[in-house]
């Protein structure tokens, strides 16, 4: 058992706690909290954690009371019009109230009663059981929002929620999205970090018919900024979700992506990408569900690994008996810049249904020597060489954003941090 | 006047084996100058040190471009100064189109002597002539640098390059290497029209077919590591009848 989880558990049966949570909240917290009691804190032999050390975060003390932080970096992404809502330590910082929504988009706060319809449902409900800093984040997460749009409503602005916590603060903020049929939103959730702190935020997208949900999930911790977040999606019948993840790492960085398919013809898109400098961890875990026939998914997951960094890529797609026709895809491709870094990728097909289509892939490459040395007898610069050597892979899943403000920015923020990065 | 290249008692090897046992060499603007000898002399060696591949190690000597120390430059920087390499097996990289690469690469150079980048439009303007010259159809500026090209092509391809990068000294490295005559023509063809007073060359060849289409000032002789014979063109002729028996040098394979 570790301490930060047991201060944890305690936070959490405090009555003040569940007092700041509505009716519909405190039934599913409770439901969580029991089952997290009922879970062993993981170690290095739990298969989940294999690769990934909880050391930085167990011996701590939990801060899970909300702090009250009055001021804060706020991560601009240059051009981009969107509407912005911040957590910063746990608390909501964006006075909903003040917004003039459009036509068909609704967002309340996680404690607001009329929340209920849409999220007494699906709240912790479409994200699977088996993550324990799920069940946590369900136990105690204050700040949060339910985002609700309504059948047929094509939202065209971004929304944008900021994750943050610095120092020796912690951040457990939880996201609700409703795509009603025939709609479609763009939610934009970017976390960031640098200082000592712990930062657990999961978000959960129902997307139904015909509805189409494009998603992007800036995981931009670095150093001690520690962090165990999650995106799960459940997809009904025709309907698109395109999510494109960016992740650096820290001491502690993980992110699990779940995919469920409960209705036919969908289509799924994935692109993350990774780099990964000096002695930063990430790991992501993907699982995708095609629990019915005739879905579509497609996932690209491109990483850079530097100096003594590690990565650790799980990418499983478990396609049901019943799931024929389904398409999937999953290729997890790697450079590694140093002899010390390292990679840890296991792309995972479990196939139950005799007529799909299916491929999986995993590739670790190291920089070219005899090709680096071809463009620099050419005049070309060191660093801009490896750029166009090694990014060209990231820069593919870059070019795929459909938002140019966020494409620009991405490209100049990673090829910064690639340049920064040494070749040894 | 100041020479373009000058190589003094070079001494270099890889791997603590030594290849280069005391080269000296002056080159000065305009001239061309053929490199030829048997395998293992130390040729491709003399293009990787003077260019500063990783891994060659300079133990002696000296080699200024333009009166400044080439040996002391980054392996760009020795580009920019006006060296360029035409390599006997270029390279292949995939997922880099032709035409950014060699964009970038004019454009480093531009960069250094302080001048204007060229646009994309402009610089598509010369490539394409570029192109034209050495009759590679123009797709091959949007393909992967060298990508699935033929033995000829790539020649050629290294060819566009110098013509673009207008260096001040070309090392051509078995630059006739698995050509057909008609490439050949077309490779000399485009050196040619890159002679001037302020450029020079380096031919490095086993053959003298190469030296009909591009007429060398001088001729050296390099084996074991040393220049040990220097004339002018009939020197070459002299080893296309004799071999390099004359020399007192018999053939040897390199040892593997």
């Amino acid at each position: 058992m570790s301490q930060w989880l047991e201060d944890v558990i305690a936070h959490a049966e405090q009555p003040a706690s569940n007092e700041l949570a509505a009716t519909w909240l405190a039934e599913q917290r409770n439901s969580s909290l029991k089952k997290l009691k009922e879970q062993k804190w993981p170690t290095r032999r739990t298969e989940a954690w294999a690769n990934t050390s909880l050391v930085s975060v167990e011996s701590r003390n939990a801060k899970p009371t909300p702090a009250n932080i009055t001021s804060w970096d706020k991560p601009a992404i240059p051009g981009l019009d969107s509407i912005d809502i911040y957590f910063v330590g746990g608390q909501l910082k964006t006075d909903l109230s003040t917004f003039t929504l459009p036509e068909g988009l609704s967002i309340y706060t996680l404690q607001d009663e009329k929340a209920e319809a849409v999220a007494a449902s699906r709240f912790a409900q479409i994200k699977p059981e088996r993550h324990i800093f799920g069940l946590i984040n369900d136990a105690i997460a204050n700040s949060g929002v339910v985002i609700d749009v309504a059948e047929n409503a094509i939202i065209d602005t971004p929304i944008r929620l900021i994750h943050l916590a610095n120092d020796g603060v912690e951040n457990h903020s939880r996201v609700l999205v409703n795509v009603a049929k025939h709609a479609k939103v763009t939610i934009i959730e970017h976390g960031v970090g640098e200082e000592d702190s712990v930062n657990t935020s999961m978000s959960e997208f129902d997307v139904a018919d015909n509805a189409t949900l494009y998603h992007y999930r800036f995981a931009l911790f670095t150093q001690k900024a520690l962090h165990v977040g999650g995106c799960h999606f459940q997809v009904g019948a025709s309907s698109y979700i395109n999510s494109t993840i960016v992740a650096f790492g820290s001491d502690l960085s993980k992110l699990n992506i779940d995919v469920n398919y409960t209705g036919e013809h969908s289509n799924v898109d994935i692109n993350a990408m990774y780099l990964l400098a000096e002695g930063e961890a990430f790991d992501l875990q993907s699982t995708i569900e095609h629990a019915v026939p005739n879905g579509t998914s497609n996932e690209k997951v491109h990483g850079i690994i530097g100096d003594r960094a590690r990565a650790n890529f799980g990418g499983r797609i478990h396609i049901h008996r019943d799931a024929q026709k389904t398409l999937a895809q999953l290729n997890n491709r790697n450079l590694l810049l140093s002899r010390r870094a390292l990679i840890n990728t296991k792309p995972e097909l479990e196939i139950y249904a005799d007529d799909v289509r299916c491929a999986h892939g995993a590739t670790i490459a190291e920089i070219d020597d005899e090709s680096l040395y071809y463009l620099l007898t050419r005049g070309i610069p060191r660093s801009q060489a490896l750029i166009m050597l090694n990014f060209g892979f990231i820069q593919e899943l870059i070019n795929d954003i459909e938002i140019d403000p966020i494409r620009a920015w991405l490209t100049d923020m990673l090829s910064t941090r690639f340049k920064s990065m040494e070749v040894s | 006047m100041v020479n373009m290249l000058s190589i003094k008692n070079l001494h270099a090897g890889i791997e603590e084996k030594n290849i280069l046992k005391g080269l000296d060499l002056t080159i000065n603007p305009g001239e061309v100058h053929a490199i030829m000898g048997p395998n293992g002399a130390g040729k491709s060696t003399l293009g990787y040190v003077l260019s500063g591949r990783d891994g060659y190690e300079v133990t002696e000597g000296e080699a200024t471009l333009n009166g400044q120390d080439l040996l002391d430059m980054e392996i760009e920087e020795r580009a920019v100064a006006g060296l360029f390499l035409a390599f006997q097996y270029p390279v292949e990289i995939p997922g880099v189109s032709n035409m950014v690469f060699m964009k970038e690469s004019v454009n480093a150079a531009r960069i250094a002597r302080g001048q204007e980048e060229y646009t994309a439009g402009e610089f598509l303007k010369l490539a394409k002539e570029a192109c034209k010259q050495v009759q590679l159809p123009l797709d091959f500026l949007k393909r992967g640098v060298n990508e699935g090209f033929s033995g000829g092509e790539k020649k050629r391809n290294e060819i566009m390059q110098m013509i673009l990068l207008q260096p001040s000294i070309c090392f051509l490295d078995e630059t006739d290497s698995g050509l057909d005559v008609d490439a050949l023509k077309t490779v000399a063809d485009g050196v040619n029209s890159q002679r001037s007073p302020e450029r020079s060359f380096v031919v490095v060849t086993h053959y003298q077919r190469l030296l009909d289409y591009i007429k060398p000032d001088f001729v050296h002789i390099l084996a074991d590591g040393k220049i040990i014979k220097s004339g002018d063109a009939s020197l070459a002729l002299k080893i296309e009848n004799e071999g390099y028996g004359f020399l007192g040098l018999n053939y040897v394979e390199e040892k593997a």
